[in-house]
């Protein structure tokens, strides 16, 4: 019972860091209608940017809101500049830029930064609450909460954005028809560009949340949260911020399962497995109103 | 067909004849070559590949990047400064020794290109240090049906002391069974009601070590957590084996899976006593990983302080070992940057070894020649190991033995046992009596030649 609670709670917490991962790419997708590979790297620089400033003396919080502005800030210049020319051209040309992009900014990092290994110290404790003798709760430490109420806030952020501003429904108007957006006086090409930079900070917030979590950071540490993020997304049907969220945590809590009662090595397969079972039975994912609607 | 594609058929076709005629060449050349260690830089020739006139080209596969690479990507700069030194007093024969090494990121997928690159295109005489269990095994075959040397493999799966299927491979460091065996004995001697847990990577670098180590405490383990290599998070294993009552793990794993199961014991609140295999016990390394989580309350290597290890070679805070001066020189003279460390003093001790064979093998040997030298002369090589290799024609273990040493709040290793040694399957565990050896005068070994 107690390996069945640390493990849940485990899975809520690693389940939320894919939503997070899942949350920028819903929000790549709904404004673009492209899946960004290159949201791991990106969130990657944004980390290193953020460790640079800690390491120049300034406070976690400080370097979070700079990773989070330079965030906003590369997503908008990359969509203009890179992604712009294949915009509304076949769907494959995209997708192999933003594998390229992943490449390249990859590269770039480790330029910048070295290819080594380096600890990455997160703003709360994470030694976990002693729930009684002998038996304490790793999953629940002062930076889980952080990292699980971070999650949820940008979640009802965005679900706010989107429900009840001008502002979103312009973006949901321009990501679901451009033509009859731009007839109704939306500048499409500005919800777009917006669409990526609020990805892309939502992604950099990510990254800064899992590397908290790993504690050791190399410029290829969210490789592995690419295909979790992605499973997740698929899982709530790319199309809906709740169904990333809901997605990531049931990939968390299942993954989970999987390392406690499994093995650490099924992982990768088993995340896979998933993908296929609910590409399987429901194509459009499991939050999917409109199934037969396609990019 | 194009005019384009008609030039490049042309052009492939002379390239062909040009690399068929080239290798005829080779072939008539290798027919003078071998045994003999008399004679003047006169008297070079080349022979197989990668053995020019006044050269030798040695090649190895490396994680220079990615979650091995820390400790690890050090070992070849310590290869190098060891050959400059040999290089800068006349070389081995009057042949200086070339050092290339690729980076494979611990990934067999990329360890197999890298490797075919050395061999192929690059054309290494032999390979010399490749690192890794998983990576080195996917270039095992081609290394073996080329007929390279693949000498010296850093690792110590008893995959490599296979003579009969894979005739040019040897091993170096002692295997991770018998280092399971003597950790085996020393807990079930000395630490009797300690209730084991095992933390273990989970390819055979793990599972060789479990095997040596039930041998002796079976009926004492009561866990045994597996990770894979690539995934950080061990909260699932950690909590297993304090559900399991375990108050002293033992670790068979990569360095900064020390450094990433300490915090996460640490985190979990959970105290037991550790015994990290060599492999990941480098006390400076995982220090500088856990320093920045420590804020200044512990620093560096007293994060360690306490941990049980293992030593085959003297290590770099014994600063009166003859061997660590010596390697403290010559490290110091190549002028690379940073300190040496025991990851370098590795690196050192193997590329002796190697200028250790390549004078066995006589003055113009081919392939084969280094290889039967190796067997013939490599059971008696002294070195800087504290134990002697296990190589003949049977066998091509490498070192067959160590110490169990305690982690200091310095970082310095104190003795807990003396030399044991042993071998795979039931061999028995004995001290090893032999004396410890000293490095010449000049700091370069001197082998007769075989034959």
């Amino acid at each position: 019972m107690e390996e069945f609670l640390s493990l849940t709670l485990g899975g809520v917490v690693n389940g939320s860091v894919y939503a997070a991962f899942a949350l920028a790419l819903v929000l790549i997708w709904r404004s673009t209608r492209i899946v960004n590979f290159a949201q791991g790297s990106m969130a990657a620089a944004t980390t290193f940017i953020a460790v640079a400033v800690i390491d120049s003396g300034q406070s976690y919080w400080v370097g979070l809101i700079v990773a989070l502005l330079a965030g906003l800030v590369m997503g908008a210049l990359i969509e203009r500049v890179i992604i712009r020319p294949v915009e509304g051209g076949p769907e494959l040309n995209a997708v192999i830029v933003t594998l390229g992009l992943f490449i390249a900014i990859q590269g770039a990092v480790a330029l910048f930064a070295g290819v080594n290994q380096r600890a990455f110290v997160p703003p709360f404790s994470n030694i976990g609450y002693e729930v009684r003798e002998g038996f304490t709760l790793l999953s629940l430490s002062p930076n889980t909460i952080w990292t699980v109420a971070a999650v949820v806030v940008t979640m009802l952020l965005l679900i706010a954005l989107f429900r009840f501003t001008r502002l979103g429904l312009a973006m949901r108007a321009s990501a679901f028809g451009q033509e009859v957006a731009r007839l109704l006086g939306v500048r499409v090409g500005r919800m777009l560009t917006l669409g990526w930079a609020l990805a892309a900070a939502v992604g950099a917030l990510a990254g800064l949340l899992i590397a908290g979590d790993v504690s050791f950071i190399s410029p290829t540490f969210m490789d592995q949260l690419i295909v979790f993020g992605f499973v997740a997304a698929v899982l709530g049907g790319l199309d809906s911020p709740i169904g990333a969220v809901v997605g990531g945590l049931l990939l968390g809590l299942a993954l989970n399962y999987v390392r406690g009662y499994l093995d650490d090595s099924l992982l990768g397969m088993a995340s896979l497995v998933i993908l296929v079972i609910v590409l399987l039975v429901r194509p459009g994912g499991l939050f999917s109103t409109t199934p037969a609607r396609r990019a | 067909m194009t005019r384009t594609s008609r030039r490049l058929v042309s052009v492939l076709a002379a390239a062909t004849i040009a690399t068929t005629m080239a290798a005829c060449g080779g072939d008539d050349d290798s027919g003078g070559g071998g045994g003999g260690g008399g004679g003047t830089a006169e008297d070079n020739e080349a022979t197989d590949p990668g053995m020019t006139e006044d050269s030798v080209l040695i090649g190895a596969h490396y994680p220079l990047t990615g979650p091995a690479a820390p400790g690890y990507s050090e070992i070849p700069t310590g290869v190098q400064a060891y050959f400059d030194f040999v290089n800068a007093n006349g070389g081995v024969y009057d042949r200086q020794i070339e050092w290339r090494y690729l980076d494979d990121g611990y990934n067999p997928t990329n360890t197999g290109q890298v490797v075919n690159q050395l061999v192929l295109e690059d054309e290494v005489f032999a390979m010399m240090g490749g690192l890794g269990t998983a990576t080195h095994n996917a270039a095992l075959d081609l290394l073996n049906s080329e007929g390279v040397p693949d000498l010296f493999v850093a690792s110590g799966s008893s995959l490599w002391d296979n003579p009969e299927d894979n005739p040019y491979t040897f091993g170096w460091q002692p295997d991770y069974e018998s280092e399971g065996k003597i950790i085996g004995q020393y807990i079930a001697e000395n630490l009797p009601d300690a209730k084991v847990g095992l933390f273990l990577q989970d390819d055979d670098f793990g599972e060789d070590g479990e095997r040596g180590i039930r041998q002796y405490i079976d009926d004492q383990i009561v866990a045994a957590e597996s990770y894979t290599s690539g995934n950080t998070d061990l909260g699932a294993q950690i909590t297993a084996l304090q559900q399991a009552g375990a108050d002293f793990v033992v670790g068979f794993n990569t360095p900064i899976y020390t450094a990433l199961s300490q915090l996460t014991a640490l985190r979990l609140n959970y105290q037991p006593e550790w015994f990290y295999s060599n492999v990941g016990s480098d006390p400076q390394l995982v220090g500088s990983l856990l320093e920045r989580f420590s804020s200044g309350a512990v620093t560096g290597t007293s994060l360690l302080e306490g941990v049980y290890t293992t030593d085959y070679l003297p290590t770099v805070d014994e600063v009166d070992n003859p061997w660590v001066q010596l390697f403290q020189r010559v490290w110091d003279e190549s002028g690379q940057e940073g300190e040496l460390t025991n990851f370098r003093i590795y690196g050192m001790s193997q590329a002796y070894t190697m200028v250790q064979a390549l004078q066995a093998a006589g003055r113009n040997p081919t392939r084969d020649d280094l290889v039967a030298a190796l067997e013939q002369a490599g059971g008696d090589f002294e070195g800087p190991a504290l134990a002697p290799f296990r190589y003949s024609e049977d066998r091509h273990a490498g070192i067959g033995g160590m110490g169990v040493s305690r982690i200091g709040a310095d970082g310095s290793a104190e003795e807990l046992t003396g030399i044991l040694i042993t071998d795979v399957g039931d061999a028995e565990i004995e001290e090893y009596d032999g004396e410890e050896s000293t490095p010449p005068e000049s700091g370069i070994p001197d082998e007769e030649a075989i034959g």
